[in-house]
């Protein structure tokens, strides 16, 4: 551990030099809560902010799936959405601005308006029954350049579902065995840093992230020995990530790490850690993550009273 | 704004109140008004936190007993870890958990001692209690515990994660000697060493078999003295 945690120091150390052009500073206290709330409430989700700069949190609350807040960290509202929202995206399509969600709770993606109507439906009934293994547990989803919906299963077999953007299914790939075998493939993004675009899949279990091509083909690995990969975003050529046992790392389109924030100093992976033991700046157990308009990563952990962190870009 | 697509039917489908409360229906509508109504109250009432995910990592309870004696408890849960699809996932997962530092090599814990394999669903006892899954309570759990119990021959014991291990493991430890003690836990990951535990060494001449046996070689010097002694008063 003590290996891990010296060499997490040492490329911090390096990632001062190496990319000078890319530092982050801590901001404190950068969310406030709702009204009559210490805390947002509790977090297994993701962050993702819109084209107009406001940002959006899933929380597990019924009704109130995901909550609004300006570019200032300023509560807005809640969407009546549903509280299971692990995963979600905000993507222009089809000359729209929509979420793309992953209901876990209900086995299903919405699509829906940024005032929280759902437009569109992938029920269960959609997905191919033979890669549903004991039931569906669908952790994210995200939209390719074509309108095609990729959706993965990653607390279930971690099988990677491609969809129209009507919602009827196309294809399936990915899952336990080869050539990929992945395991608890927690979120995919598609990555458009790249022409043609990728599918970015966190391999949890394996600790490492790759890249494949949109049909699922194998293109290699981005990452591995990591703090179990959860999410990330991408913002120009830089991609962040969300490490669940305790760090927040940002790589380049080279797949070079380039700086790690809020390393906690010992692995962990738990929501139970609460308030009165945060410490500014050091993560607990990261789950969600984005970059805003600027450049800016925002982070939201697997915590049961709910916890966003916020690292503002150095210019 | 541009259509965006078909809107497919939301599950569940909503049954509104009206549909109850028609005394005309048949009894057969009337029952499967009941069931859903049942139905619905389960899920409304189910917790929202069975929506977390499990605890993805197996549970190591080591207990520090006297005499230098370690026991150390793996606990894998094939109910609620996404990286452990069913019982013999959980079994191949308990085979090889982790390993003794002994030098410059590896000791699997199946060379210190042979492993007892018990099943239940009590993650409480397991687990520390900040790293209970969030769902302990309104889910059942399928557990699966391998024990390992052994006399260390070293006053400290390290653990390490062979690289490539797809398992994290929680290693919590508790010091039976001082049950007040607060537990201390570590996350450990593929390639993680814990900390030198030191166990409760008890030098060779205080040892219960040393002082045992000490007392054995005093009672058969003394029956022999006393036999001698007897033998020698009759030949006397």
């Amino acid at each position: 551990m003590h290996k891990r945690i010296f060499s997490l120091l040492s490329a911090i150390a390096l990632t001062g030099s190496a990319a000078a052009e890319v530092a982050y500073e801590f901001v404190p206290d950068f969310i406030q809560p709702p009204p009559g709330k210490a805390t947002i409430g509790n977090g297994h989700g993701e962050i993702a902010v819109d084209s107009a700069g406001k940002i959006y949190v899933s929380v597990q609350e019924r009704d109130a799936g995901i909550q609004v807040y300006g570019a200032d960290g300023k509560f807005i509202k809640a969407l009546l959405l549903p509280p299971s929202l692990h995963g979600f995206v905000i993507r222009k399509d089809n000359g729209g601005e929509f979420i793309f969600a992953a209901v876990l709770g209900e086995a299903k993606v919405i699509k829906c308006d940024l005032e929280g109507k759902v437009l569109m439906t992938i029920p269960t009934s959609e997905f191919p029954a033979d890669k549903m293994g004991k039931g569906l547990k669908l952790t994210n989803c995200d939209v390719a350049p074509n309108g095609d919906i990729y959706v993965v299963d990653g607390y279930g077999q971690s099988y990677i579902f491609v969809f129209s953007r009507e919602g009827k299914f196309k294809s399936v790939f990915g899952g336990p065995d080869e050539p990929l075998k992945l395991a608890n493939a927690h979120k995919i993004f598609i990555d458009k840093r790249f022409e043609p675009a990728r599918v970015m899949i966190c391999d949890r279990g394996h600790k490492r992230m790759l890249h494949t091509q949109l049909d699922g083909t194998f293109i290699g690995e981005i990452a591995t020995g990591m703090r179990n990969p959860s999410s990330a975003s991408f913002h120009g050529d830089l991609m962040c990530v969300a490490e669940i046992a305790g760090n927040v790392s940002v790589w380049d389109k080279n797949n070079k790490r380039v700086a790690d924030l809020g390393t906690s100093p010992k692995p962990t992976n738990t929501p139970k850690i609460e308030p009165k033991d945060w410490q500014q700046g050091i993560v607990t157990s990261p789950h969600g993550i984005t970059f805003d308009n600027d450049g800016n990563i925002l982070e939201t952990e697997w915590n049961q009273w709910g916890r966003v962190l916020r690292w503002n870009l150095k210019k | 704004m541009e259509s965006v697509g078909p809107c497919f039917e939301v599950e569940p489908q909503e049954v509104t109140d009206a549909e109850f409360s028609n005394d005309e229906l048949p009894m057969r509508h009337r029952l499967r008004a009941f069931v859903i109504r049942v139905v619905s109250f389960i899920i409304l009432s189910f917790p929202l936190s069975a929506f977390g995910h499990g605890a993805e990592f197996l549970s190591a309870k080591l207990t520090l007993l006297p005499e230098a004696e370690v026991l150390l408890e793996v606990t894998a849960d094939y109910g609620g870890n996404p990286l452990i699809a069913d019982e013999a996932a959980a079994k191949q997962a308990l085979l090889d958990p982790i390993r003794l530092r002994s030098g410059d090599t590896l000791v699997p814990l199946s060379k210190v001692a042979a492993a007892r394999v018990s099943k239940h669903d009590n993650w409480a006892e397991f687990a520390p209690a900040a790293y209970l899954p969030p769902d302990t309570e309104s889910q059942a759990h399928a557990l699966i515990t391998s024990s390992w119990r052994w006399r260390s021959a070293v006053q400290e014991i390290v653990f390490e994660m062979p690289k490539g291990k797809l398992h994290d493991v929680l290693l919590w430890t508790r010091d039976d000697t001082q049950p007040e003690s607060s537990p201390k836990w570590m996350l450990l990951l593929a390639g993680d060493q814990s900390k030198a535990i030191p166990v409760h060494w008890t030098p060779w001449w205080r040892r219960r078999q040393t002082v045992m046996a000490l007392i054995g070689l005093m009672l058969a010097i003394a029956y022999f003295v006393s036999r001698n002694f007897t033998l020698r008063q009759r030949t006397l």
